[in-house]
């Protein structure tokens, strides 16, 4: 029976393990894991695992009340732009941040600083978060 | 891949509704979809001079299935348009569709399948049918509206976690470009005042738009005598810091429509053609872009293919727009373009050169936040605002001399980087 690769990274998260693919053509990391490298667009990967450890370059925030119903009682919270250890981008959840703008220009005057995983289960479903360290 | 058009495609006629609600615009109230997509396509039709016996194809585009409940769209609606029994297709490239099309139909021009090719594209994004009504329809909120937006983005990675496209989109980029470039977010912020005056300006000058107040007038109606003071307030907010209200879209409703023409088929034509030298499209899903949040690089290729295709320079283009449903996004887009040069987009803003007056025009219909934005039907009104640019058919808002090239950047959600190059025949 097939494994859904979707359902194997966001079942990756509710054990705090940051589920990716590295391509055995040019090297590169896929993550969240896709089909086809997205860098190179072979099909020939391997599973790994990113160290969850990265920056977070950028934070702002989003709208309230959200578009998707599931972060209802969350919004609006903070959302940054984060670059991990191992080269990948990604955007996400930032974990106690109050997104005012006096938080937020702090926050941009001392970026970039450390953060690391956090994954945390909104609704039912593990998500992707990060807290600073 | 030659990467060229084998044969000249002309655009020969434009046409557009005026963009607004359907459910209080006064010339669009009442109106079904059906009725909306027909004012665009008899518009440009009839500015091209042509009948339905010469349209080889149509091709009908719109976005949002949710609101408009027209699946089979291009059957569908081509019994609107006078279009029956016509070969096509229903095509979506999210806010990029209609130049897509236009894409598509140069490509079947220049293949000699057709002659003629009508590009439609309709949406509303504030209104859907009322309980199955064939002609009532009703408010959708602006959450839900988001909602069945944001299907078009990262089903399996991003929406599922908490995406949210006013951060992405605006609050993120502009603070990549202002540490990248030295701006302090309140140098940050009088820029986008300053822009946005500008938008609202050309707003202002176009019967078509859908805000058609000046930001000044709004702020007095709201009791500001300081129109800095009304931008800093709380009557705009931030909705994704450091980016306020008044720096993005404002969806609506509208139509758009385009007859394209093998160019040596064009030559009796009522008003001027103007060639389609050549486009460039890339895509890339979330993330939009890496460590920098100023370099997209769906946007990169899609001008690279446009210059290339269409063999001019960064230094021939006379008119730019740039998708601008985020002003700063539209920004970076412009200065990727080479348009504005690198760092000085907000300066240029700040300075008024961005105006139908100034010396590097752009989006002088009123971009997305002053003529609004409806999803499928917006790059066909920037292309309707360069053909009527290029013509000297503006009006007050138009650009001296007309252009003569002209380049039009948008980006269809998640994201469809789609670039037109034109030039005046």
């Amino acid at each position: 029976m097939p494994e859904s690769i979707i359902k194997r990274y966001y079942d990756g998260l509710g054990e705090g393990r940051l589920v990716a693919r590295k391509c055995n053509k040019c090297g590169a990391y896929t993550f969240p894991p896709t089909t086809a490298c997205e860098h190179c667009g072979s099909f020939d990967q391997e599973w790994t695992e990113l160290s969850g450890r990265g920056s977070l370059l950028f934070v702002s925030h989003g709208i309230a009340p959200p578009p998707n119903p599931r972060f209802d009682e969350m919004a609006p919270y903070a959302y940054g732009h984060i670059i991990l250890e191992e080269g990948v981008t990604v955007d996400a959840i930032v974990k106690d941040v109050e997104p005012t703008p006096e938080n937020l220009q702090a926050l941009f005057e001392s970026a970039p600083v450390d953060v690391e995983a956090d994954p945390v289960n909104v609704k039912g479903l593990n998500v992707l978060a990060f807290k600073i360290v | 891949m030659s990467g060229e058009l084998r044969d000249r495609v002309s655009i020969i006629g434009v046409g557009c509704s005026r963009f607004g609600d359907l459910l209080a615009t006064p010339e669009l109230v009442g109106l079904s979809l059906q009725e909306l997509a027909a004012i665009a396509a008899q518009e440009a039709m009839e500015d091209a001079g042509v009948d339905s016996a010469e349209i080889g194809a149509v091709y009908v585009g719109n976005a949002m299935a949710h609101s408009s409940q027209l699946p089979g769209t291009y059957s569908q609606v081509s019994k609107w348009l006078g279009m029956q029994f016509k070969a096509g297709v229903h095509f979506e490239a999210q806010c990029s569709t209609t130049n897509v099309g236009a894409a598509m139909a140069a490509m079947a021009i220049a293949a000699g399948v057709y002659d003629k090719v009508l590009v439609v594209g309709f949406e509303s994004t504030l209104t859907k049918p009322k309980e199955l009504s064939p002609y009532e329809r009703e408010r959708i909120s602006s959450e839900q509206s988001w909602m069945w937006t944001d299907y078009a983005v990262n089903q399996a990675y991003s929406v599922p976690q908490g995406y949210d496209i006013f951060s992405v989109y605006n609050g993120l980029v502009a603070q990549g470009y202002c540490r990248k470039y030295g701006y302090s977010i309140e140098e940050f912020d009088h820029a986008m005042f300053e822009l946005c005056r500008t938008r609202r300006l050309h707003g202002s000058m176009n019967p078509k738009a859908a805000v058609q107040e000046t930001l000044e007038d709004e702020a007095k109606r709201l009791g500001y005598d300081d129109p800095y003071e009304f931008w800093t307030s709380k009557q705009n907010p931030f909705v994704a810091w450091p980016s306020r209200i008044r720096s993005l879209v404002t969806a609506c409703d509208g139509a758009s429509a385009m007859v394209l023409s093998r160019s040596e088929a064009a030559r009796n034509t009522p008003n001027a053609p103007v060639e389609l030298r050549g486009f460039g499209i890339s895509q890339g899903d979330l993330p939009w872009y890496a460590k920098d949040p100023t370099l997209w690089p769906s946007d990169r290729i899609a001008f690279q293919e446009a210059y290339a295709m269409s063999g001019i320079q960064p230094e021939d283009v006379d008119y730019l727009h740039c998708h601008d449903c985020s002003h700063i996004s539209g920004i970076c887009a412009a200065e990727q373009s080479g348009y504005l040069p690198a760092g000085e987009g907000l300066r240029y803003a700040e300075q008024g050169r961005l105006r139908f007056d100034g010396d590097r025009p752009m989006s002088t219909h009123g971009g997305r936040h002053a003529f609004g934005h409806a999803w499928a039907a917006s790059a066909g009104s920037d292309t309707y605002e360069a053909v009527k640019q290029m013509r000297g058919e503006a009006g007050k808002r138009q650009i001296h001399p007309a252009p003569h090239v002209s380049m039009i950047h948008t980006h269809g959600y998640a994201m469809i980087s789609t670039v037109l190059v034109l030039e005046r025949s």
